[in-house]
């Protein structure tokens, strides 16, 4: 059985009530039992009694969870089926490896800094200017792509490693992440102006790697070992004068936070260093919210309906939901209308868009859906994965509204 | 095994995506809520009424059976494959074709969630009575095979009470509409009564017309707390002897307080023996009487009785209520449900047989009941694994039955026959009744291709 040995209590625990089929997208917009959480389980657990043996059409079930967690939360047994679904895919990989495209992309490329930054600057020059020579490839498997914004430089090119401020009253690390480096380094800006707005010296390693969440995902638990403890010491020994580390990738942080404990369950000796490190993670509108925000520097001079939707990492990985939303409040004349299954997935789910683009592209229309119905100019959210995917999702239905990392719409309030 | 000639037939009639014939896809089309499986030789998901009686005609045809399924939550094996059979899937039949307020009726494909029918009609101020615990994920053609209760029924019935009208494909491949949009009984004999509840043996539903009811101006819920769950029970005999019927008298013991406890903190206290969950609705001026009528009534035996305050902490209460059956797990991984109900005036009386049920047996019994209708789901907790303790649960499983049997009481409430109480069916109804049974099927299906093997064997 193998890894799957360790999780069999928990596999057997499902009494098959079904009561996780409202939770599992995947499930409700494809009516297949194989695509719900039962059905995983069920078949992990076949796996695991001997009674399957992994075939291709296994891979597909396991490889299509979102892993959106919303499972976890509804399953009146506490079975976490999420985890159960990364044991699975653990699992494979022990067993086959991982295919060649999640291999290449998300476990090689990501994990390497010159590699990813090579990627992003082919792909928004070179890539783009020949995508735009090509009618009707304005959407890759439901991505938006000809409107994926690359950074021309990396964000962590374009600044140094310390921004001072007059009266330092917080010192913050900042874990920028993948995305923010090499894709949306505007919302990168938008975090260090409003941390700098607020009296906090930020501090911005330049040898930051990848946190290891899309390695982890495929099982891939070396490489994610490899990454996180390289952020791990660089944050704590060379930059430990940072009080916090701060992070504005929901999935980042709930990486950083979380499943770095898990991941290191097994070193005994290395874990309380990784302890001391999850417990100074922070996410940027639970940092915002616990120092506090002069409301009276926020300027805004046209009413603004504004929407949030709440990225799985954030509400179901760091539990944070509130924050973002008093936050955005805070800013004058904003008008917050609350969405029809804010705290659903968007779609995203990591390379699952790319992968399973079917199921995925349903989910993000239900959700283009959703906020077209609150009327709302803007569309907030907490994590760039999620960003991106909305914003493709809304141009594709032919939509208006832009999306905005809240540390944007937050940046906009202030003057200069 | 299907011959690729069937499989290819079958992909030109529902489309590629549609069949399932794959191990993972048998392997999950092969359970249901119970402990039972079993391996169909494919699944095929139609989206039209014609689609379904081409289904038909092909697997007549070939001599294959059928195995109607809906969302695969049921609690007594009706959608488990028996052998040669393929799984015919409604979960991607989910239209909401008409909402009609005027008329109070729905029109509904028979793979809509009743959960997602719910929100539909909540926001146009209407709301379909029958919700089963499983309602977020069980589908209204489920719902209807089982003929399923839930914790409304008390006051408002059961899912039949709520079916106007069918169009269901018939095994020879001829499709008939029974009943329609009028309130009054069709002519002649009731056809949608016979099929509802008749899992899927009779005939396969493609169309459901369903009454439904404006949402009540008002409603209250309260909590009725208690030692144990014998002095519950005579709070439920006492409210019904006084001639009141709230909307719901669900009752919970000791051990599903905790369960459900540990998944919702909605903060039922986990020392009390036992909970009423009391719920009336109607107009905001008649709350407060009703209230106090029933406060008064429940605090002569219960220690004690409150009313729920806010929106959320009647969520909270409900939330527990129907995740009853999903916690046990939590104690044991295994368990087995029984619905037997008798007449209310028995209820004490039921309470008692189960405990002692369990005494005897020496086994983990966890009480849930829609007490109202006299309805009881003893969960007896075990471990499959474990072949001995499974046998004891069985033969306290058939005590259960027997018990209610005495009691004049039925071995089903709501939950069906399926497989699981086939075995008791003939203690409740005399050979002669059973004949009849069987008569009615072999009308229907002489051949005996949809759900063979289910409620009876002919």
């Amino acid at each position: 059985m193998g890894v799957l040995a360790d999780v069999y209590e928990m596999l057997n625990t499902c009494n098959k009530c079904g009561g996780c089929h409202t939770a599992c997208k995947t499930y409700k917009l494809t009516g297949s039992e194989e695509m719900s959480t039962r059905g995983r389980i069920q078949l992990i657990k076949a796996v695991a009694d001997g009674k399957l043996e992994p075939n291709e059409e296994y891979e597909d079930a396991i490889m299509s969870c979102l892993l959106c967690g919303e499972c976890a939360v509804t399953c009146p047994n506490g079975v976490h089926g999420n985890e159960l679904v990364m044991a699975a895919r653990r699992d494979l990989k022990l067993r086959k490896g991982i295919k060649p495209f999640a291999k290449s992309f998300a476990l090689k490329t990501l994990a390497s800094p010159k590699r990813l930054g090579m990627g992003f600057r082919l792909f928004g020059g070179m890539g783009k200017s020949v995508l735009n020579k090509i009618d009707g490839l304005d959407y890759f498997r439901g991505i938006d792509i000809k409107n994926f914004p690359t950074a021309k430089k990396p964000f962590l090119e374009q600044v140094p490693e310390k921004i001072k401020v007059q009266n330092p009253k917080h010192k913050v690390g900042f874990y920028v992440g993948c995305f923010l480096n090499h894709s949306l380094d505007q919302t990168a800006h938008s975090v260090v102006k409003v941390l700098t707005k607020n009296d906090c010296e930020v501090i911005i390693p330049k040898d930051q790697v990848c946190c290891g969440l899309p390695q982890y995902c495929y099982g891939d638990y070396e490489t994610a070992k490899t990454n996180a403890r390289k952020t791990i010491d660089t944050f704590l020994d060379k930059y430990s004068d940072a009080e916090v580390v701060l992070t504005a990738c929901a999935s980042c942080g709930s990486m950083l936070r979380h499943d770095y404990l898990k991941l290191f369950a097994d070193e005994p000796s290395y874990l309380p260093k990784v302890k001391l490190f999850c417990d100074k993670v922070v996410e940027f509108s639970e940092y915002m919210a616990k120092i506090g925000v002069d409301q009276s520097k926020l300027h805004n001079s046209s009413p603004l309906t504004v929407t949030y939707h709440d990225p799985c990492h954030m509400v179901r990985g760091l539990k944070a939901t509130k924050q973002p939303r008093e936050l955005l409040q805070m800013i004058p004349r904003v008008d917050y209308k609350e969405m029809f299954e804010a705290n659903r997935c968007c779609g995203a789910a990591g390379l699952i868009q790319a992968f399973y683009h079917e199921v995925s592209t349903d989910i993000t229309d239900q959700k283009t859906q959703n906020i077209k119905d609150t009327n709302a100019d803007l569309v907030a959210t907490s994590c760039p994965a999620c960003m991106l995917r909305l914003q493709g999702g809304i141009n594709k239905a032919g939509q208006k509204q832009k999306v905005m990392h809240v540390a944007d719409v937050m940046a906009n309030a202030y003057e200069d | 095994m299907l011959s690729q000639a069937v499989v290819k037939r079958l992909k030109e009639i529902v489309g590629e995506k549609n069949v399932v014939t794959d191990k993972v896809g048998l392997l999950t089309y092969g359970y249901d809520g119970t402990l039972l499986s079993g391996e169909a030789l494919g699944v095929v998901s139609p989206t039209t009424t014609e689609q379904v009686v081409e289904i038909v005609k092909l697997m007549n045809e070939q001599d294959i059976k059928l195995v109607p399924r809906g969302a695969g939550t049921n609690e007594s094996g009706g959608t488990i494959p028996s052998e040669k059979s393929v799984v015919i899937s409604f979960t991607k039949m989910t239209k909401i074709h008409e909402i009609d307020t005027e008329n109070f009726v729905a029109v509904v494909e028979p793979g809509v969630i009743n959960f997602d029918l719910q929100v539909e009609l909540a926001k146009k101020n209407f709301y379909f009575p029958p919700d089963p615990s499983s309602f977020k994920a069980s589908t209204i053609g489920g719902n209807l095979g089982e003929c399923s209760g839930g914790p409304k029924c008390f006051k408002y019935g059961v899912t039949r009470d709520y079916m106007l009208g069918l169009e269901v494909v018939l095994p020879n491949g001829k499709v008939i509409q029974t009943g329609g949009r009028n309130f009054q009984s069709e002519p002649g004999y009731d056809l949608t009564r016979i099929i509802v509840g008749s899992e899927g043996i009779l005939g396969l539903v493609t169309k459901v017309f369903v009454r439904i009811l404006p949402i009540p101006r008002a409603k209250k819920t309260m909590l009725a707390l208690y030692d144990k769950v014998e002095d519950a029970s005579q709070t439920v005999a006492d409210i019904v002897a006084a001639g009141i019927i709230p909307t719901t008298l669900e009752l919970m013991d000791n051990l599903l307080i905790n369960t459900t406890e540990d998944f919702t903190h909605a903060g039922l206290p986990r020392d009390a023996g036992a909970v009423l969950i009391i719920e009336v609705d109607g107009y905001p001026e008649d709350m407060d009487g009703q209230v106090k009528t029933i406060g008064e009534i429940a605090s002569k035996i219960a220690k004690e009785f409150k009313v729920a305050q806010t929106a959320v902490e009647v969520d909270q209460i409900w939330t527990s209520r129907r995740s009853a059956f999903g916690s046990v797990a939590r104690v044991r991984p295994s368990y087995g449900v029984n619905d037997i109900t008798v007449p209310r005036s028995n209820f004490p009386k039921a309470i008692g047989g189960v405990l002692k049920v369990a005494k005897d047996f020496g086994v983990t019994i966890g009480v849930v009941a829609h007490a109202g209708d006299g309805n009881l789901h003893p969960l007896i907790l075990f471990d499959q694994r474990n072949k001995e303790e499974t046998e004891t649960v069985h033969a306290a499983e058939q005590a259960l039955c027997m018990m209610a049997l005495d009691l004049e009481g039925t071995i089903s409430g709501e939950h069906g026959i399926g497989l699981v109480k086939k075995k008791y069916l003939d203690k409740e109804f005399t050979p002669a009744a059973m004949e009849a049974f069987r008569k009615i099927k072999r009308s229907f299906d002489p051949s005996n291709r949809f759900n063979p093997g289910k409620i009876i064997d002919l």
